[in-house]
């Protein structure tokens, strides 16, 4: 019915306009034969009203009428951006380009920009502690320094919960499971570290020595944990299993210079005709080698090559400068 | 510091009226001062630790006999001419590797001295040092002034003949070997230096067994074809007369990295760039710093200016050797060369004082020795211009 | 009286620097305005300042900051650092540093090889081997007292000799000088050459100080326009 109405609406509307074309063209016809004033003056009578500005009926910020005892949790209570007629302080925020002050906070962007925290004030948090309190049990009392923590519980499982309200409860970030642990829980070998290392690749910090695993590929968060201890339990095994391609490994391939492996070593031995166990003062150098191919070269390293080869070579000391 | 005081003392009494006087008391003033930075000890056998900064005077036969053709560096050769002597500062690394010469026992295997240092510390004037004791000790020299002249800058390149793949510089081993000759002129006539084998060039030219080695390296220098050829035999010869304890050699090699550095401006006839290694001449030298021989010494440099300048970043051995380099020489003694210390800058600018280098004012010696940071180098070139 | 003057320039300076640096400044492409004064830069004289009571009034007059050539050094001359200037091509200043400080190791050279080559304490004590002073010495050499400038009388151009002021004759003295190092092989060197004259120059001998003979013999020639200086 809507519709009929409006196509008969909008046809007439289109006749109407036709017929004030045809009217109009007719009276330029009609004054084409008079002699036409050019007015100078404006005509009279015939100027626009000019427009008064129209005044909003706004309120008086928020902010000005609060109470100065007021709880301020109630008012700011979850995350929000800001908003300057409800935040009672003088927040100023943004570039100067010459000396003055930065802009205020009304109609001001920046501040709207940044994260606040403005609902987690200390009394707001405190408030909630101890609305949470009494879901949570003691600490352990055996528990008392981190050490312990890690002797006894070397596993660290962390994964978020979320609730809020929407229509749906769930929230896919909740299935994530981050497994943390230390290396040296573990109690590898040599040879098995090295190759859990080249595993697990850049999972590894070696300033904390700790290894984190993210698992993140099945919907629910239990299948997730389990395949993270899973992947745990793999890994472990796997490390010291020796494969036979292993055996193939270059010296190119080494990640640290090892010197009985390496020809520094043949050449003491063929120098001095006898194995290296025989050489006098060969651990010093073996030794010193190994630190200056590992920790790189600089003064300290290179003086004490120096000294192990001076000894081994059996050469006086070094001249030492008054 | 002592004696710049009295000087200045002595400057400032005397009125600048009267010139020739101070002149003529300029010289009761310089045997005073004599003792504090010269010896007159030439010989350096003799050099201990109490001539540690002290100037002694190179004897121009000796200099004549081993420089002629290299081993000093240019602005060092400058200086000298201007100085009207050659005189050569007894420092810590030179006496350090002279010191462990007259210790060695020379039945074991050669030993390797690395000398290292950065750029302008004086490195090659303790080679330099090292190679007079050598020479005023009898020592068969073999000495390489520039391993970076042959491979940054040769003259000429050509493919070599005998070996498939390898690459001749016959100019710069004609040269070698004419600064060879001159180094150990007064050896090379000796009746018991004779070849082992016998080696063949060509159908007609046939240097035999038992001929003077001095023959062999006329001959590479009369045949600049065979130069580079001659100069492994000669290297093999060398050991060879060293083992059976005819002669004691030094090998001396300046900026010996440069055997390991394979971006080197020698080229094929494809112009393909040649690793150091695929050059003939770097086979002697690499034999002649290996330990299966006896008798010898090798006192070696590693130098930043060896290389191309974009690797100029560390002047530690391990990473201007290379691994290959490392694993060569190893075990080496490296001998760092560090800048002057206090009581060497005074002493160096009291020298430069005595040879009227530089105008003394007063606060000279400290100004000098912040502005070069003590590097030898860089104090003969702030003090150039004062 | 002077005093009193002084202090109240001080007053005057402190209370509207703003308003006079704006109106003051003709000071061409400087970024300080003209009645800022020079540094004192060199220990010696900072000293007497001190102990003449000096500094006192300078303490708080506002101070240019020292150039870069201006150190305290011993070694340092202004002479010196203004030829380096005069030498100085497209801005080019370390170059032109370093080719004035290897013309003085060239002098300095050049000199000690004659000291090693003659004989005698008396003939030795005779040369020279202060590379500045022999600066010094040539630039007083080639410095002209009079010069020709070009002045139209009746639709004639007269080259008339004037008397030069010490600034303009010591300006000519090292252009020449510079000119004359340039004017050379091209094999050899600038510093080179320039050594070369300069050792030349401070002996009264030499081409730059024949140039200054000619203008002034020029000079001699044209004495007759002299009154067209002023009438």
């Amino acid at each position: 019915m809507l519709k009929i109405f409006r196509i008969i609406e909008r046809n007439t509307i289109e006749k109407t306009c036709l017929c004030v074309r045809y009217s109009s063209t007719d009276s330029s016809a009609e004054k084409r034969d008079e002699f036409r004033v050019l007015n100078i003056r404006k005509p009279k009578g015939r100027y626009q009203e000019r427009k008064q500005p129209r005044t909003l009926n706004i309120l008086p910020p928020r902010s000005e009428s609060m109470p100065v005892d007021q709880d301020w949790g109630n008012v700011w209570p979850g995350p929000r951006s800001f908003h300057p007629a409800t935040v009672p302080l003088p927040v100023r925020q943004g570039y100067v380009e010459k000396s003055g002050a930065p802009p205020s906070k009304y109609a001001n962007a920046e501040l709207v920009k940044i994260p606040n925290f403005l609902h987690l004030t200390p009394p707001v948090i405190e408030r909630q502690c101890n609305a949470l309190k009494q879901f949570c049990t003691p600490w352990p009392k055996a528990l008392d320094t981190d050490e312990k923590l890690e002797k006894h519980f070397p596993l660290q499982i962390t994964s978020s919960d979320y609730c809020f309200s929407s229509p749906s409860i769930r929230n896919p970030l909740a299935r994530i499971v981050t497994l943390r642990f230390k290396l040296g829980s573990l109690g590898l070998n040599q040879r098995a570290k090295d190759k859990f290392l080249r595993l697990v690749g850049d999972r590894y910090d070696e300033e904390s020595d700790s290894v984190t695993i993210v698992t993140d590929r099945c919907p629910l968060k239990k299948q997730n944990y389990d395949y993270a201890l899973y992947l745990l339990t793999a890994l472990y095994h796997e490390s010291y299993n020796v494969e036979e391609w292993e055996n193939l490994k270059t010296e190119a391939d080494m990640e640290y210079y090892d010197w009985l492996k390496n020809k520094s070593k043949a050449t003491i031995e063929k120098l001095f005709g006898k194995p290296h166990g025989e050489i006098e003062n060969a651990d010093v150098y073996a030794d010193s080698v190994d630190k200056l191919m590992n920790e790189g070269e600089n003064t300290y390293t290179l003086d004490k090559y120096g000294e192990a080869v001076r000894k081994l070579l059996n050469l006086p000391t070094k001249i030492e400068i008054k | 510091m002592y004696a710049t005081t009295t000087k200045l003392l002595i400057k400032n009494v005397i009125k600048p009226k009267l010139l020739v006087q101070r002149f003529s008391s300029a010289p009761v003033l310089l045997s005073d001062k004599l003792q504090k930075f010269r010896t007159s000890e030439s010989n350096c056998a003799n050099h201990t630790v109490d001539h540690l900064g002290l100037f002694y005077k190179v004897p121009v036969e000796d200099r004549k006999h081993i420089f002629t053709l290299g081993g000093l560096p240019k602005s060092f050769d400058v200086q000298t001419k201007t100085f009207n002597e050659t005189c050569l500062m007894i420092r810590q690394p030179s006496l350090d590797i002279i010191n462990c010469m007259k210790n060695l026992d020379f039945s074991k295997p050669v030993v390797r001295f690395v000398l290292y240092g950065e750029m302008g510390s004086g490195k090659s004037l303790a080679l330099a040092h090292v190679l007079h004791y050598a020479y005023q000790n009898g020592f068969l020299m073999v000495h390489v002034p520039w391993v970076g002249l042959w491979m940054r800058r040769c003259k000429e390149y050509s493919n070599s003949e005998t070996k498939e793949g390898y690459v001749d510089l016959n100019l710069d081993a004609a040269a070698w070997l004419l600064n060879f000759k001159t180094q150990n002129s007064h050896l090379l006539t000796q009746p018991d230096i004779k070849t082992d084998v016998e080696y063949v060039w060509s159908k007609r030219e046939v240097t035999p067994a038992g001929s003077d080695l001095l023959s062999l390296v006329e001959h590479g220098i009369n045949r600049v074809k065979y130069a580079s050829e001659v100069i492994i035999a000669l290297a093999e010869e060398i050991k060879k007369l060293s083992n059976k304890g005819v002669v004691r050699t030094l090998v001396a090699v300046d900026g010996y990295n440069a055997f390991f550095y394979p971006n080197t401006r020698v080229y094929t006839e494809k112009k393909e760039v040649v690793h150091p290694q695929k050059v003939t001449l770097t086979e002697a030298f690499m034999k002649l710093t290996d330990f299966d021989w006896k008798n010898g010494v090798a006192v070696l440099t590693v130098d930043e200016i060896a290389i191309a300048e974009e690797d100029q970043t560390c002047h530690l051995p391990r990473y201007l050797l290379r691994k290959e380099g490392f694993e060569h020489i190893d075990p080496f003694v490296p001998v760092p060369v560090l800048n002057y210390t206090h009581k060497e800058l005074t002493s160096c600018m009291d020298y430069y004082r005595e040879r009227k280098w530089v105008k003394d004012y007063p606060g000279l010696d400290e100004e000098v020795e912040f502005i070069s940071n003590s590097n030898p180098y860089k104090l003969m070139k702030v003090c150039a211009p004062l | 009286m002077f005093g009193v003057v002084n202090t109240l320039k001080n007053q005057f300076f402190n209370s509207n620097l703003k308003i006079i640096s704006n109106v003051i400044q003709h000071n061409g492409m400087s970024q300080y305005p003209t009645y800022f004064i020079q540094p004192v830069y060199k220990k010696e004289s900072q000293e007497e300042l001190i102990k003449s009571g000096e500094l006192q009034k300078l303490t708080h007059l506002p101070t240019r900051a020292a150039l870069v050539d201006q150190t305290c050094s011993a070694s340092h001359d202004p002479l010196v650092s203004l030829f380096i200037n005069y030498c100085m091509r497209k801005g080019d200043k370390i170059l032109a540093r370093e080719l004035v400080e290897t013309c003085f190791e060239n002098i300095k050279r050049m000199q000690i090889e004659k000291y090693h080559k003659t004989t005698g304490e008396e003939n030795k004590a005779k040369i020279d081997l202060d590379p500045k002073s022999i600066f010094h010495k040539a630039i007083e050499n080639c410095k002209p007292v009079l010069m020709l400038t070009p002045i139209k009388r009746g639709g004639v151009r007269y080259q008339v000799p004037v008397p030069i002021k010490d600034k303009k004759a010591q300006f000519l003295s090292m252009n020449w000088l510079i000119d004359a190092g340039m004017d050379k092989d091209k094999k050899v060197r600038f510093h080179l050459q320039l050594a070369r004259e300069l050792i030349d120059a401070s002996n009264n001998t030499g081409r730059v100080v024949k140039k200054k003979h000619d203008l002034h013999r020029q000079c001699e020639a044209n004495r007759a326009y002299a009154h067209y200086r002023w009438s």
